[in-house]
């Protein structure tokens, strides 16, 4: 019935097309379904018609669909006060966004201004020396940085040179729930809170409703915190390797396995369950602590639909760890032909009110201090809390450690799986924190 | 028709005319690759020089950035001795595959005998039948996933209501990769309908012949059935296999990380992170190709072990 030939023949033919598939996209195929393949080029229409358009400068970032909306109106705007320019605009969400830019810079095709992020990113490209220095542009005074938080400047500085201008201030935040709290007559948090207030309070909700106590945390931006608090940092000044000791990381899986244990910390099949902001525990009234950054409360809020407040992360010592990050920055590429034109955007993009105003904070809080001002008078309830909180933490903070290793983001993955195994009761807190240690030091040796 | 045929045949044996005919062929045969340069220029471009790169890049430190840098067997000797969560991946990629295809084999044959005795609305069954596989790797499927097999799924809640005690299968390590299985077997679709492509190609004559001997229902399926299903078998082994290698989208967009505790972390997930969580290129080529290795060597056992149980009617005195 069927010819032995003719069978090996078709076997052979779709083998081969598949593995060879297999090789030359290697994954990238799915990822793209995976992501809805949202990337979006565009040309904003400045109404001019097009006329006079000398200077055409490529600008991409990732974000929401709200800040794609927003970032697409100031540059409209921008657009009509300079008639001569003209702005290209690509934009994905944060998932694809260094995978597309990575292949720009492989490509030699990255656009003139581009969205950086703080961290494991800058290290990464800052090393790889595709990024200009925009020091001239700062002394020449076609970007004006003189109303923006000097240390919040020097978290753009990478390599001697200022890599990154900061389009927002972000700060870690620990938001909750004042009246799940007081019903179950637990502290309602301040400045000077601990974490032996946050675990009481915690327990008391618990005991009370039997709902949870707290969110989860995500181990690398709490455990940071909690090192700073204690004098220590995650990675060590010349960034060889990690910067606390094992005893201190264990302590950290103690006391949070601890809370799992008595229920008021959520396992982390729950966690996984409630990722989006919608579905967090908080906006279901399921838990009256969120630890996150402080521009993603906006959204939070808009979820639960009442009001949440916030407080800084539990003491002591509390000034030690807290830090303003800057919640991200606009770069120019190196290779670009306009460097003085895209400059010329960033200025605007982080000192005009107008343009402040449109993005309403949705890239963190604004970084120059008179463009907050202007705003304060027309913000929202959430916006102003938001920005108090900023003022809050920058007279209670301490400068942001921008010591992150080549391979820290692999190292930033590898403590979430320690994390892990301790949750699920694989290794002791002690185990675990000579585990990621050893885990750690291989990646950084690698990386170098 | 066979006039022209005589005088086209004549020339050749004329030595005069030869060398005529030698060039003509030759611009025939340009003609030919002219039409089919679409083809191989997208080939070459496509898929035969990003294969050689591939190759290339699996013995260099590559991280899309910089340069590529020439360092030998370092990331194949890395994946094979250094690197613990590649074995990780091994591990549950082997365990998937072996449990996962013969799931799906099993149940696409057995839907497909249903199938075949079925004589009204055969369309429509078929259609319904084979969508799941349509729809099998979009990001819709790894929301009702979620929600069959969530803490308060679908699942928990009949077996709440049954007075089982729940599991949580999407957060417990031994039971995440089973829902990674049952949704791989559901999508049995294509599998199904080549089956039931070979079961129509039984002649029916071999039933009445088997059944006139005094064969029961079973006896005529093993002795019947699935000898002259056996090429079938073999080609819905060998692709389902070469799929089952292959798995990223459900792992991907069910679980992210391979979570809970890597144990949903599939192969070719992990070459995902690598590649571009980790812009370890050089890496992630190197495991493709140990991936396309491995494909190779388990096709070949298999075809070498298809001349003792597949059954080729033509050769039938064998």
């Amino acid at each position: 019935m069927y010819k032995r030939s003719t069978l090996w023949t078709l076997i052979m033919t779709i083998t081969l097309t598949f593995a060879l598939a297999a090789c030359s996209s290697g994954g990238n195929e799915p990822a793209n379904q995976g992501t809805g393949g949202n990337t979006t080029t565009n040309t904003v229409d400045s109404g001019s018609g097009g006329e006079g358009g000398d200077v055409t400068l490529r600008l991409m970032w990732w974000g929401s669909q709200t800040r794609h909306d927003l970032t697409m109106e100031v540059i409209k705007l921008y657009q009509e006060k300079n008639p001569n320019v003209k702005i290209e605009t690509e934009f994905t969400g944060f998932d694809g966004y260094w995978e597309k830019l990575a292949a720009m810079v492989a490509g030699n095709n990255m656009p003139d201004v581009l969205q950086m992020n703080f961290g494991e990113y800058m290290t990464q490209y800052a090393g790889k020396d595709v990024l200009a220095d925009l020091q001239p542009f700062v002394e020449s005074g076609t970007i004006d940085v003189s109303k923006i938080n000097e240390g919040l400047m020097e978290s753009g500085q990478a390599n001697g040179k200022l890599l990154g201008i900061p389009l927002g201030m972000n700060a870690l935040t620990v938001i909750y729930d004042e009246q799940m709290l007081k019903d179950a007559g637990a502290k309602v948090p301040d400045l000077n809170w601990t974490w032996d207030d946050w675990k009481a309070a915690a327990e008391a909700v618990h005991a009370k409703t039997g709902e949870y106590g707290t969110q989860g945390f995500e181990t690398g931006n709490v455990f940071e915190y909690y090192a700073r608090q204690h004098g220590q940092k995650l990675f060590n000044d010349d960034a060889t390797g990690l910067g606390f000791d094992d005893q201190l990381l264990a302590d950290y899986f103690q006391m949070t396995f601890e809370q799992q244990e008595k229920g008021t910390y959520p396992t982390l099949d729950v966690i996984m369950q409630h990722e989006a902001i919608e579905d967090q525990l908080i906006v279901h009234g399921k838990a009256p602590f969120d630890f996150r950054w402080s521009n993603q409360v906006v959204a939070l809020t808009k979820a639960a639909g009442r009001p949440l407040k916030l407080a800084p992360l539990p003491g002591p010592d509390t000034a030690k760890g807290m830090y303003l990050k800057p919640a991200m920055f606009f770069s120019i590429s190196k290779k670009s032909q306009q460097q003085e034109e895209a400059a010329k955007f960033i200025d605007f993009f982080i000192n005009d009110v107008e343009a402040n105003k449109i993005m309403n904070g949705e890239r963190g809080v604004p970084v120059n201090d008179e463009v907050r001002e202007a705003m304060a008078a027309d913000l929202d309830e959430t916006n102003k809390m938001i920005f108090d909180y900023i003022d809050l933490i920058g007279e209670n903070s301490s400068p942001i450690d921008s010591n992150f290793p080549p391979g820290s983001s692999e190292v930033l993955a590898a403590l979430e799986e320690v994390n892990e195994q301790v949750m699920y009761k694989q290794l002791s807190p002690a185990e675990a924190a000579a585990e990621f240690r050893e885990r750690a030091e291989s990646i950084i040796a690698r990386a170098k | 028709m066979a006039k022209q045929l005589t005088s086209e045949a004549l020339p050749v044996d004329l030595p005069g005319v030869k060398r005529t005919r030698k060039k003509t062929k030759d611009t025939d045969n340009l003609t030919g690759y002219l039409f089919i340069m679409p083809f191989l220029v997208g080939f070459i471009a496509l898929t035969v020089f990003p294969v050689a790169m591939s190759l290339y890049l699996s013995f260099t430190d590559y991280d899309m950035l910089g340069q590529a840098s020439w360092i030998g067997m370092e990331n194949y000797q890395r994946m094979l001795t250094d690197d613990n969560k590649f074995l990780q991946s091994v591990k549950v990629t082997f365990f998937y595959v072996f449990t996962a295809v013969p799931f799906r084999l099993i149940f696409a044959l057995a839907v497909a005998l249903l199938l075949a005795k079925v004589m009204v609305m055969k369309g429509l069954y078929r259609t319904l039948l084979y969508l799941p596989s349509v729809i099998g790797g979009s990001v819709a499927i790894s929301v009702m996933w979620r929600q069959l097999f969530g803490n308060e799924g679908a699942l928990n809640s009949i077996l709440a209501q049954l007075g089982i005690p729940t599991v949580s299968w999407l957060g417990d390590p031994a039971y995440a990769i089973w829902t990674l299985i049952l949704l791989y077997g559901w999508q049995f679709g294509s599998s199904m309908l080549i089956f039931l492509a070979g079961l129509k190609n039984i002649p029916a004559s071999y039933y009445e012949a088997a059944q006139v001997d005094g064969a029961n229902a079973w006896h005529r399926f093993i002795k019947v059935t699935i000898p002259l299903l056996t090429p079938i078998i073999l080609f819905n082994v060998i692709m389902q296999l070469i799929q089952g290698f292959m798995a990223f989208t459900p792992s991907y967009i069910i679980f992210e990380d391979g979570r809970p505790l890597n144990s949903t972390l599939l192969y070719v997930l992990y070459m995902f992170q690598r590649a571009f969580t980790f812009f370890d290129m050089g890496y992630a080529s190197a495991m493709a190709w140990m991936l396309l290795l491995v494909i190779g060597i388990f096709t070949a056992l298999i075809f070498k072990s298809s001349s003792y149980w597949v059954h080729y009617e033509s050769e039938g005195d064998k």
